[in-house]
Protein backbone atom coordinates (compact mmCIF):
# COMPACT_ATOMS: atom_id res chain seq x y z
CA UNK A 1 0.00 0.00 0.00
CA UNK A 2 2.81 2.35 0.92
CA UNK A 3 4.77 2.56 -2.35
CA UNK A 4 1.99 3.44 -4.83
CA UNK A 5 0.43 5.79 -2.28
CA UNK A 6 3.68 7.66 -1.78
CA UNK A 7 4.27 7.75 -5.54
CA UNK A 8 0.91 9.36 -6.05
CA UNK A 9 1.52 11.94 -3.35
CA UNK A 10 4.94 12.69 -4.81
CA UNK A 11 3.40 13.22 -8.20
CA UNK A 12 0.80 15.59 -6.81
CA UNK A 13 3.44 17.52 -4.79
CA UNK A 14 5.56 17.90 -7.90
CA UNK A 15 2.68 19.12 -9.96
CA UNK A 16 1.45 21.62 -7.42
CA UNK A 17 4.95 22.86 -6.74
CA UNK A 18 5.57 23.13 -10.47
CA UNK A 19 2.42 25.22 -10.82
CA UNK A 20 3.42 27.38 -7.87
CA UNK A 21 6.99 27.67 -9.12
CA UNK A 22 5.83 28.79 -12.53
CA UNK A 23 3.73 31.47 -10.87
CA UNK A 24 6.83 32.37 -8.84
CA UNK A 25 8.90 32.79 -11.98
CA UNK A 26 6.26 34.90 -13.66
CA UNK A 27 5.67 37.24 -10.77
CA UNK A 28 9.29 37.57 -9.70
CA UNK A 29 9.59 39.01 -6.23
CA UNK A 30 6.00 40.18 -5.96
CA UNK A 31 4.60 36.75 -5.28
CA UNK A 32 7.02 35.93 -2.50
CA UNK A 33 6.35 39.15 -0.64
CA UNK A 34 2.57 38.80 -0.69
CA UNK A 35 2.56 35.31 0.70
CA UNK A 36 4.77 35.88 3.74
CA UNK A 37 2.18 37.82 5.70
CA UNK A 38 -0.66 35.44 4.99
CA UNK A 39 0.54 32.18 6.37
CA UNK A 40 -2.01 31.77 9.13
CA UNK A 41 -5.64 31.55 8.17
CA UNK A 42 -6.40 29.68 4.96
CA UNK A 43 -8.14 32.02 2.51
CA UNK A 44 -11.41 30.59 1.29
CA UNK A 45 -10.59 31.03 -2.40
CA UNK A 46 -8.34 28.05 -2.58
CA UNK A 47 -8.06 25.79 0.34
CA UNK A 48 -11.40 24.36 1.43
CA UNK A 49 -9.79 21.08 2.32
CA UNK A 50 -6.58 22.79 3.41
CA UNK A 51 -7.72 22.99 7.02
CA UNK A 52 -8.20 19.26 7.24
CA UNK A 53 -4.72 18.50 5.92
CA UNK A 54 -2.85 15.78 7.71
CA UNK A 55 0.82 16.13 8.59
CA UNK A 56 1.76 14.29 5.40
CA UNK A 57 -0.12 16.73 3.22
CA UNK A 58 0.54 19.92 5.15
CA UNK A 59 3.29 20.92 2.76
CA UNK A 60 0.92 20.46 -0.14
CA UNK A 61 -1.74 22.47 1.69
CA UNK A 62 0.62 25.38 2.07
CA UNK A 63 1.45 25.22 -1.62
CA UNK A 64 -2.23 25.24 -2.45
CA UNK A 65 -2.78 28.34 -0.41
CA UNK A 66 0.03 30.17 -2.09
CA UNK A 67 -1.24 29.12 -5.48
CA UNK A 68 -4.71 30.35 -4.63
CA UNK A 69 -3.56 33.78 -3.57
CA UNK A 70 -0.93 34.08 -6.21
CA UNK A 71 -3.47 33.11 -8.81
CA UNK A 72 -5.37 36.34 -8.39
CA UNK A 73 -2.26 38.44 -8.89
CA UNK A 74 -0.79 36.33 -11.61
CA UNK A 75 -3.98 36.09 -13.68
CA UNK A 76 -3.47 39.56 -15.10
CA UNK A 77 0.12 38.72 -15.90
CA UNK A 78 -1.02 35.44 -17.45
CA UNK A 79 -3.41 37.13 -19.85
CA UNK A 80 -0.83 39.48 -21.29
CA UNK A 81 1.69 36.68 -21.54
CA UNK A 82 -0.73 34.36 -23.27
CA UNK A 83 -1.17 36.93 -26.00
CA UNK A 84 2.57 37.38 -26.55
CA UNK A 85 4.36 34.89 -28.79
CA UNK A 86 4.89 31.34 -27.71
CA UNK A 87 8.64 31.78 -27.23
CA UNK A 88 8.14 32.49 -23.53
CA UNK A 89 6.63 29.08 -22.83
CA UNK A 90 10.08 27.56 -23.19
CA UNK A 91 11.19 29.35 -20.05
CA UNK A 92 8.61 27.52 -17.89
CA UNK A 93 9.40 24.07 -16.54
CA UNK A 94 7.66 21.57 -18.77
CA UNK A 95 4.83 19.46 -17.44
CA UNK A 96 5.77 15.81 -17.32
CA UNK A 97 3.74 13.21 -19.10
CA UNK A 98 2.66 11.66 -15.79
CA UNK A 99 1.33 14.95 -14.49
CA UNK A 100 -0.61 15.44 -17.67
CA UNK A 101 -2.13 11.96 -17.45
CA UNK A 102 -3.04 12.41 -13.81
CA UNK A 103 -4.75 15.71 -14.52
CA UNK A 104 -6.69 14.19 -17.39
CA UNK A 105 -7.78 11.28 -15.19
CA UNK A 106 -8.99 13.59 -12.43
CA UNK A 107 -10.91 15.81 -14.83
CA UNK A 108 -12.51 12.82 -16.50
CA UNK A 109 -13.64 11.50 -13.13
CA UNK A 110 -15.00 14.95 -12.21
CA UNK A 111 -17.38 15.22 -15.15
CA UNK A 112 -20.20 13.14 -13.59
CA UNK A 113 -20.19 15.51 -10.58
CA UNK A 114 -20.92 18.53 -12.76
CA UNK A 115 -24.67 18.01 -12.47
CA UNK A 116 -24.37 18.26 -8.71
CA UNK A 117 -21.72 20.96 -8.21
CA UNK A 118 -21.58 22.76 -11.56
CA UNK A 119 -18.30 23.53 -13.33
CA UNK A 120 -16.41 24.35 -10.14
CA UNK A 121 -13.51 23.29 -7.97
CA UNK A 122 -15.94 21.28 -5.84
CA UNK A 123 -16.64 19.03 -8.80
CA UNK A 124 -12.90 18.52 -9.33
CA UNK A 125 -12.42 17.70 -5.65
CA UNK A 126 -15.32 15.24 -5.77
CA UNK A 127 -13.84 13.64 -8.87
CA UNK A 128 -10.42 13.34 -7.28
CA UNK A 129 -11.86 11.81 -4.15
CA UNK A 130 -13.79 9.28 -6.21
CA UNK A 131 -10.43 8.14 -7.58
CA UNK A 132 -9.02 7.86 -4.10
CA UNK A 133 -6.80 10.92 -4.39
CA UNK A 134 -6.44 13.54 -1.67
CA UNK A 135 -8.70 16.54 -2.11
CA UNK A 136 -5.75 18.95 -2.24
CA UNK A 137 -5.33 17.76 -5.83
CA UNK A 138 -7.37 20.78 -6.88
CA UNK A 139 -4.12 22.75 -6.49
CA UNK A 140 -3.08 21.23 -9.80
CA UNK A 141 -5.89 23.21 -11.41
CA UNK A 142 -5.29 26.89 -10.76
CA UNK A 143 -8.11 27.98 -13.05
CA UNK A 144 -10.64 25.91 -11.12
CA UNK A 145 -13.91 25.19 -12.86
CA UNK A 146 -12.64 26.62 -16.12
CA UNK A 147 -10.17 23.73 -16.37
CA UNK A 148 -13.06 21.32 -16.28
CA UNK A 149 -14.90 23.25 -18.98
CA UNK A 150 -11.81 23.28 -21.21
CA UNK A 151 -11.16 19.59 -20.61
CA UNK A 152 -14.71 18.76 -21.66
CA UNK A 153 -14.48 21.07 -24.67
CA UNK A 154 -11.19 19.57 -25.81
CA UNK A 155 -12.41 16.00 -25.36
CA UNK A 156 -15.52 16.81 -27.39
CA UNK A 157 -13.32 18.36 -30.07
CA UNK A 158 -11.25 15.18 -30.27
CA UNK A 159 -14.43 13.13 -30.56
CA UNK A 160 -15.65 15.42 -33.32
CA UNK A 161 -12.36 15.05 -35.17
CA UNK A 162 -12.52 11.25 -35.11
CA UNK A 163 -16.17 11.42 -36.26
CA UNK A 164 -15.17 13.65 -39.18
CA UNK A 165 -12.21 11.45 -40.12
CA UNK A 166 -14.45 8.41 -40.11
CA UNK A 167 -17.05 10.14 -42.25
CA UNK A 168 -14.45 11.19 -44.80
CA UNK A 169 -13.03 7.66 -45.06
CA UNK A 170 -16.54 6.25 -45.48
CA UNK A 171 -17.30 8.66 -48.30
CA UNK A 172 -13.97 7.86 -49.92
CA UNK A 173 -14.64 4.14 -49.81
CA UNK A 174 -18.01 4.65 -51.46
CA UNK A 175 -16.21 6.91 -53.93
CA UNK A 176 -18.67 9.72 -53.29
CA UNK A 177 -17.91 13.42 -53.28
CA UNK A 178 -18.37 15.37 -50.08
CA UNK A 179 -21.45 17.58 -50.22
CA UNK A 180 -20.32 20.56 -48.22
CA UNK A 181 -23.71 21.76 -46.94
CA UNK A 182 -25.02 18.52 -45.41
CA UNK A 183 -21.52 17.60 -44.22
CA UNK A 184 -21.18 20.82 -42.24
CA UNK A 185 -24.73 20.50 -40.90
CA UNK A 186 -24.01 16.98 -39.63
CA UNK A 187 -20.71 18.05 -38.14
CA UNK A 188 -22.22 20.91 -36.15
CA UNK A 189 -25.17 18.80 -35.06
CA UNK A 190 -22.85 16.05 -33.84
CA UNK A 191 -20.69 18.50 -31.94
CA UNK A 192 -23.65 20.24 -30.29
CA UNK A 193 -25.25 16.95 -29.32
CA UNK A 194 -22.18 16.28 -27.16
CA UNK A 195 -23.27 19.19 -24.99
CA UNK A 196 -26.76 17.79 -24.44
CA UNK A 197 -25.82 15.48 -21.51
CA UNK A 198 -24.55 18.57 -19.64
CA UNK A 199 -27.12 20.99 -20.91
CA UNK A 200 -28.50 21.72 -17.43
CA UNK A 201 -25.19 23.33 -16.43
CA UNK A 202 -24.03 24.47 -19.87
CA UNK A 203 -25.08 28.12 -19.43
CA UNK A 204 -22.66 28.27 -16.50
CA UNK A 205 -19.92 26.84 -18.71
CA UNK A 206 -20.63 29.45 -21.38
CA UNK A 207 -20.44 32.20 -18.77
CA UNK A 208 -17.10 30.87 -17.50
CA UNK A 209 -15.77 30.90 -21.04
CA UNK A 210 -16.58 34.57 -21.49
CA UNK A 211 -14.51 35.65 -18.47
CA UNK A 212 -11.48 37.66 -19.64
CA UNK A 213 -8.93 35.25 -18.19
CA UNK A 214 -10.54 32.38 -20.07
CA UNK A 215 -11.43 34.22 -23.24
CA UNK A 216 -8.26 33.40 -25.15
CA UNK A 217 -8.47 29.67 -24.48
CA UNK A 218 -12.15 29.50 -25.36
CA UNK A 219 -11.48 31.40 -28.58
CA UNK A 220 -8.76 28.85 -29.40
CA UNK A 221 -11.17 25.98 -28.70
CA UNK A 222 -13.87 27.45 -30.92
CA UNK A 223 -11.43 28.05 -33.77
CA UNK A 224 -10.30 24.44 -33.41
CA UNK A 225 -13.88 23.28 -33.98
CA UNK A 226 -14.46 25.34 -37.11
CA UNK A 227 -11.00 24.65 -38.51
CA UNK A 228 -11.52 20.89 -38.14
CA UNK A 229 -14.95 21.02 -39.75
CA UNK A 230 -13.75 23.02 -42.75
CA UNK A 231 -10.59 20.95 -43.17
CA UNK A 232 -12.49 17.66 -43.30
CA UNK A 233 -15.15 19.23 -45.52
CA UNK A 234 -12.36 19.71 -48.04
CA UNK A 235 -11.59 23.40 -47.77
CA UNK A 236 -8.54 24.31 -49.82
CA UNK A 237 -8.49 28.07 -49.39
CA UNK A 238 -5.13 29.71 -48.77
CA UNK A 239 -6.01 33.40 -48.77
CA UNK A 240 -8.39 35.65 -46.87
CA UNK A 241 -11.28 33.28 -47.63
CA UNK A 242 -9.76 31.05 -44.97
CA UNK A 243 -10.86 33.63 -42.41
CA UNK A 244 -14.27 34.47 -43.84
CA UNK A 245 -15.22 30.79 -44.03
CA UNK A 246 -14.19 30.05 -40.47
CA UNK A 247 -15.59 33.30 -39.11
CA UNK A 248 -19.01 32.69 -40.60
CA UNK A 249 -19.06 29.08 -39.39
CA UNK A 250 -18.03 30.17 -35.89
CA UNK A 251 -20.92 32.65 -35.85
CA UNK A 252 -23.34 29.91 -36.94
CA UNK A 253 -22.00 27.50 -34.32
CA UNK A 254 -22.16 30.03 -31.49
CA UNK A 255 -25.68 31.23 -32.31
CA UNK A 256 -26.92 27.64 -32.60
CA UNK A 257 -25.31 26.79 -29.26
CA UNK A 258 -27.15 29.68 -27.62
CA UNK A 259 -30.40 28.57 -29.24
CA UNK A 260 -29.79 25.02 -28.06
CA UNK A 261 -29.60 25.85 -24.37
CA UNK A 262 -33.09 27.38 -24.37
CA UNK A 263 -34.70 24.91 -26.76
CA UNK A 264 -37.57 22.83 -25.30
CA UNK A 265 -38.65 20.95 -28.40
CA UNK A 266 -38.65 17.19 -28.83
CA UNK A 267 -35.09 15.98 -29.50
CA UNK A 268 -34.15 19.64 -30.09
CA UNK A 269 -35.59 19.62 -33.63
CA UNK A 270 -36.11 23.40 -33.45
CA UNK A 271 -32.37 23.81 -32.95
CA UNK A 272 -31.52 21.77 -36.03
CA UNK A 273 -33.99 23.80 -38.07
CA UNK A 274 -32.40 26.98 -36.75
CA UNK A 275 -29.00 25.59 -37.76
CA UNK A 276 -30.26 24.82 -41.26
CA UNK A 277 -31.57 28.37 -41.66
CA UNK A 278 -28.29 29.91 -40.47
CA UNK A 279 -26.29 27.79 -42.89
CA UNK A 280 -28.59 28.86 -45.72
CA UNK A 281 -27.99 32.48 -44.74
CA UNK A 282 -24.24 31.96 -45.07
CA UNK A 283 -24.62 30.36 -48.49
CA UNK A 284 -26.88 33.14 -49.75
CA UNK A 285 -24.44 35.73 -48.40
CA UNK A 286 -21.73 34.08 -50.48
CA UNK A 287 -23.94 34.22 -53.56
CA UNK A 288 -24.72 37.86 -52.87
CA UNK A 289 -21.02 38.68 -52.64
CA UNK A 290 -20.36 36.99 -55.95
CA UNK A 291 -23.31 38.74 -57.59
CA UNK A 292 -22.09 42.09 -56.34
CA UNK A 293 -18.65 41.45 -57.76
CA UNK A 294 -20.06 40.47 -61.16
CA UNK A 295 -22.40 43.46 -61.18
CA UNK A 296 -19.45 45.67 -60.35
CA UNK A 297 -17.47 44.30 -63.28
CA UNK A 298 -20.38 44.74 -65.70
CA UNK A 299 -21.07 48.28 -64.52
CA UNK A 300 -17.45 49.37 -64.75
CA UNK A 301 -17.12 47.89 -68.25
CA UNK A 302 -20.30 49.73 -69.20
CA UNK A 303 -18.99 53.01 -67.80
CA UNK A 304 -15.70 52.63 -69.70
CA UNK A 305 -17.59 51.91 -72.92
CA UNK A 306 -19.72 55.00 -72.40
CA UNK A 307 -16.60 57.16 -71.87
CA UNK A 308 -15.03 55.86 -75.09
CA UNK A 309 -18.25 56.57 -76.99
CA UNK A 310 -18.39 60.13 -75.64
CA UNK A 311 -14.79 60.77 -76.62
CA UNK A 312 -15.46 59.46 -80.10
CA UNK A 313 -18.53 61.67 -80.47
CA UNK A 314 -16.64 64.75 -79.31
CA UNK A 315 -13.84 64.03 -81.74
CA UNK A 316 -11.32 63.58 -78.90
CA UNK A 317 -10.25 60.20 -80.16
CA UNK A 318 -6.80 59.40 -81.53
CA UNK A 319 -7.84 58.10 -84.93
CA UNK B 1 12.37 18.94 2.12
CA UNK B 2 13.01 22.38 0.66
CA UNK B 3 10.74 23.80 -1.98
CA UNK B 4 13.28 24.16 -4.81
CA UNK B 5 14.69 20.73 -4.11
CA UNK B 6 11.33 19.13 -4.75
CA UNK B 7 11.23 20.79 -8.16
CA UNK B 8 14.77 19.80 -9.05
CA UNK B 9 14.05 16.24 -8.07
CA UNK B 10 11.13 16.03 -10.47
CA UNK B 11 12.17 14.38 -13.67
CA UNK B 12 11.61 16.94 -16.42
CA UNK B 13 10.93 14.83 -19.45
CA UNK B 14 9.81 17.04 -22.27
CA UNK B 15 7.06 14.83 -23.57
CA UNK B 16 6.72 13.95 -27.20
CA UNK B 17 3.50 15.91 -27.17
CA UNK B 18 5.26 19.12 -26.24
CA UNK B 19 7.99 18.54 -28.84
CA UNK B 20 5.45 17.98 -31.61
CA UNK B 21 3.63 21.11 -30.56
CA UNK B 22 6.86 23.12 -30.76
CA UNK B 23 7.67 21.80 -34.23
CA UNK B 24 4.15 22.47 -35.45
CA UNK B 25 4.32 26.07 -34.24
CA UNK B 26 7.71 26.58 -35.88
CA UNK B 27 6.53 25.15 -39.20
CA UNK B 28 3.31 27.11 -39.27
CA UNK B 29 5.16 30.33 -38.49
CA UNK B 30 7.66 29.71 -41.28
CA UNK B 31 5.12 28.78 -43.93
CA UNK B 32 2.79 31.61 -43.00
CA UNK B 33 5.40 34.33 -43.25
CA UNK B 34 6.92 32.88 -46.43
CA UNK B 35 3.56 32.85 -48.18
CA UNK B 36 3.02 36.46 -47.17
CA UNK B 37 6.53 37.36 -48.31
CA UNK B 38 6.15 35.78 -51.73
CA UNK B 39 2.78 37.45 -52.25
CA UNK B 40 4.32 40.78 -51.28
CA UNK B 41 7.25 40.28 -53.66
CA UNK B 42 4.92 39.27 -56.48
CA UNK B 43 2.85 42.40 -55.96
CA UNK B 44 5.95 44.63 -55.79
CA UNK B 45 7.05 43.37 -59.20
CA UNK B 46 3.49 43.81 -60.50
CA UNK B 47 3.58 47.44 -59.37
CA UNK B 48 6.94 47.97 -61.04
CA UNK B 49 5.68 46.44 -64.29
CA UNK B 50 2.60 48.68 -64.22
CA UNK B 51 4.95 51.68 -64.45
CA UNK B 52 8.00 50.31 -66.26
CA UNK B 53 6.39 47.54 -68.31
CA UNK B 54 7.10 49.16 -71.68
CA UNK B 55 10.70 50.11 -70.97
CA UNK B 56 13.75 47.96 -71.78
CA UNK B 57 13.91 46.77 -68.16
CA UNK B 58 10.32 45.43 -68.35
CA UNK B 59 11.18 41.89 -69.50
CA UNK B 60 13.75 41.50 -66.71
CA UNK B 61 11.22 42.45 -64.06
CA UNK B 62 8.68 40.18 -65.74
CA UNK B 63 11.05 37.24 -65.46
CA UNK B 64 11.67 37.92 -61.78
CA UNK B 65 7.92 38.22 -61.22
CA UNK B 66 7.32 34.82 -62.79
CA UNK B 67 9.85 33.22 -60.47
CA UNK B 68 8.14 34.81 -57.46
CA UNK B 69 4.85 33.44 -58.74
CA UNK B 70 6.31 29.93 -58.73
CA UNK B 71 7.47 30.42 -55.15
CA UNK B 72 4.02 31.69 -54.17
CA UNK B 73 2.33 28.63 -55.66
CA UNK B 74 4.62 26.36 -53.70
CA UNK B 75 3.71 28.05 -50.45
CA UNK B 76 0.01 28.11 -51.31
CA UNK B 77 0.18 24.33 -51.66
CA UNK B 78 2.12 23.98 -48.40
CA UNK B 79 -0.48 26.04 -46.54
CA UNK B 80 -3.18 23.57 -47.51
CA UNK B 81 -0.98 20.49 -47.03
CA UNK B 82 0.29 21.37 -43.58
CA UNK B 83 -2.97 22.96 -42.45
CA UNK B 84 -1.35 26.29 -41.70
CA UNK B 85 -3.34 29.44 -41.03
CA UNK B 86 -2.48 32.10 -43.63
CA UNK B 87 -1.75 35.55 -42.25
CA UNK B 88 -4.77 37.79 -41.80
CA UNK B 89 -2.81 40.70 -43.27
CA UNK B 90 -2.70 39.25 -46.80
CA UNK B 91 -5.00 41.92 -48.28
CA UNK B 92 -2.82 44.58 -46.67
CA UNK B 93 0.40 43.16 -48.15
CA UNK B 94 -1.37 42.90 -51.49
CA UNK B 95 -2.05 46.63 -51.61
CA UNK B 96 1.15 47.73 -49.85
CA UNK B 97 3.34 45.64 -52.17
CA UNK B 98 1.77 47.07 -55.30
CA UNK B 99 2.06 50.60 -53.90
CA UNK B 100 5.72 50.10 -53.02
CA UNK B 101 6.54 48.66 -56.43
CA UNK B 102 4.73 51.39 -58.33
CA UNK B 103 6.06 54.11 -56.05
CA UNK B 104 9.71 53.14 -56.43
CA UNK B 105 9.26 52.55 -60.16
CA UNK B 106 8.07 56.15 -60.49
CA UNK B 107 11.55 57.15 -59.29
CA UNK B 108 12.83 55.56 -62.46
CA UNK B 109 14.44 52.27 -63.33
CA UNK B 110 17.16 52.82 -60.72
CA UNK B 111 14.55 53.32 -58.02
CA UNK B 112 12.80 50.09 -58.92
CA UNK B 113 16.10 48.21 -58.85
CA UNK B 114 17.01 49.76 -55.49
CA UNK B 115 13.72 48.52 -54.07
CA UNK B 116 14.41 45.05 -55.45
CA UNK B 117 17.90 44.99 -53.91
CA UNK B 118 16.65 46.10 -50.49
CA UNK B 119 13.75 43.63 -50.38
CA UNK B 120 15.76 40.70 -51.69
CA UNK B 121 18.59 41.22 -49.22
CA UNK B 122 16.14 41.14 -46.29
CA UNK B 123 14.43 38.07 -47.71
CA UNK B 124 17.75 36.30 -48.26
CA UNK B 125 18.75 36.78 -44.62
CA UNK B 126 15.27 35.77 -43.53
CA UNK B 127 15.36 32.49 -45.47
CA UNK B 128 18.78 31.77 -43.99
CA UNK B 129 17.56 32.18 -40.44
CA UNK B 130 14.56 29.97 -41.20
CA UNK B 131 16.82 27.25 -42.60
CA UNK B 132 18.92 27.51 -39.45
CA UNK B 133 15.83 27.15 -37.24
CA UNK B 134 14.65 24.11 -39.16
CA UNK B 135 18.03 22.43 -38.98
CA UNK B 136 18.17 23.12 -35.26
CA UNK B 137 14.78 21.52 -34.77
CA UNK B 138 15.09 18.35 -36.86
CA UNK B 139 17.17 18.27 -40.05
CA UNK B 140 15.86 14.87 -41.10
CA UNK B 141 12.18 15.57 -40.77
CA UNK B 142 12.37 18.93 -42.53
CA UNK B 143 14.74 17.85 -45.32
CA UNK B 144 12.21 18.57 -48.10
CA UNK B 145 11.34 21.98 -46.80
CA UNK B 146 14.97 22.92 -46.17
CA UNK B 147 15.80 22.01 -49.76
CA UNK B 148 12.95 24.15 -51.09
CA UNK B 149 13.88 27.12 -48.91
CA UNK B 150 17.52 26.85 -49.99
CA UNK B 151 16.53 26.93 -53.63
CA UNK B 152 14.25 29.90 -53.10
CA UNK B 153 16.95 31.73 -51.16
CA UNK B 154 19.32 31.23 -54.09
CA UNK B 155 16.69 32.61 -56.48
CA UNK B 156 16.17 35.66 -54.30
CA UNK B 157 19.90 36.33 -54.09
CA UNK B 158 20.03 36.07 -57.87
CA UNK B 159 17.34 38.76 -58.04
CA UNK B 160 19.40 40.83 -55.62
CA UNK B 161 22.43 40.60 -57.89
CA UNK B 162 20.32 41.39 -60.97
CA UNK B 163 19.12 44.54 -59.23
CA UNK B 164 22.68 45.61 -58.49
CA UNK B 165 23.72 44.96 -62.09
CA UNK B 166 21.02 47.31 -63.35
CA UNK B 167 22.29 50.41 -61.53
CA UNK B 168 20.34 50.12 -58.29
CA UNK B 169 22.97 52.15 -56.46
CA UNK B 170 22.47 55.09 -58.81
CA UNK B 171 18.94 55.59 -57.49
CA UNK B 172 18.08 58.93 -55.86
CA UNK B 173 18.64 58.83 -52.06
CA UNK B 174 19.75 55.21 -52.40
CA UNK B 175 20.91 54.78 -48.80
CA UNK B 176 17.84 56.30 -47.19
CA UNK B 177 15.47 54.52 -49.56
CA UNK B 178 17.18 51.21 -49.02
CA UNK B 179 17.13 51.61 -45.24
CA UNK B 180 13.44 52.54 -45.11
CA UNK B 181 12.44 49.61 -47.30
CA UNK B 182 14.53 47.17 -45.25
CA UNK B 183 12.97 48.33 -41.99
CA UNK B 184 9.51 48.08 -43.54
CA UNK B 185 10.20 44.53 -44.69
CA UNK B 186 11.47 43.43 -41.30
CA UNK B 187 8.37 44.91 -39.67
CA UNK B 188 6.13 43.14 -42.17
CA UNK B 189 7.89 39.84 -41.51
CA UNK B 190 7.51 40.26 -37.73
CA UNK B 191 3.80 41.01 -38.07
CA UNK B 192 3.06 38.19 -40.49
CA UNK B 193 4.72 35.63 -38.22
CA UNK B 194 2.28 36.50 -35.46
CA UNK B 195 -0.88 37.78 -37.07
Amino acid sequence: MAAPCINRFALIFRSISRTALSRCNRNGGRFMSTSTGDRNPPQDTSSGPGGSASSQTSNGGYNTQRTGQGAQYSDELDNSEDLVSEVEEEEMPEETEEEYQTKQAVLKASLPFVHQYGWTKKAIVAGAESLGMPSMVHGMFPRGGAELVFYFYEESNKELESFLKQKVTELKEKDEKIKTGPFIHDAIETRLRMIIPYIDKWPQAMAIQTLPQNAVQSWTNLSRVVDDIWFYAGDKSNDFNWYTKRGSLAAVYKSTEIYLIQDRSEDYTDTWNFLENRLEDVVSAGHLARNLQETNTVLSEGAKGFCVMTRNLLGMNNR
Amino acid sequence: MSFPLICQMSIRRISQRAKDEKTRKLLSRIIRVDQAGELGADRIYAGQIAVLGNTPVGPIIQEMKEQEQEHLETFNKLIVEKRVRPTALLPLWNIAGFALGAGTALLGKEGAMACTVAVESVIGEHYNSQIRDLMEDDPEKHKELIKKLSKFRDDELHHHDTGLEHDAEKAPMYDALSQVIKVGCIGAIWLSERI
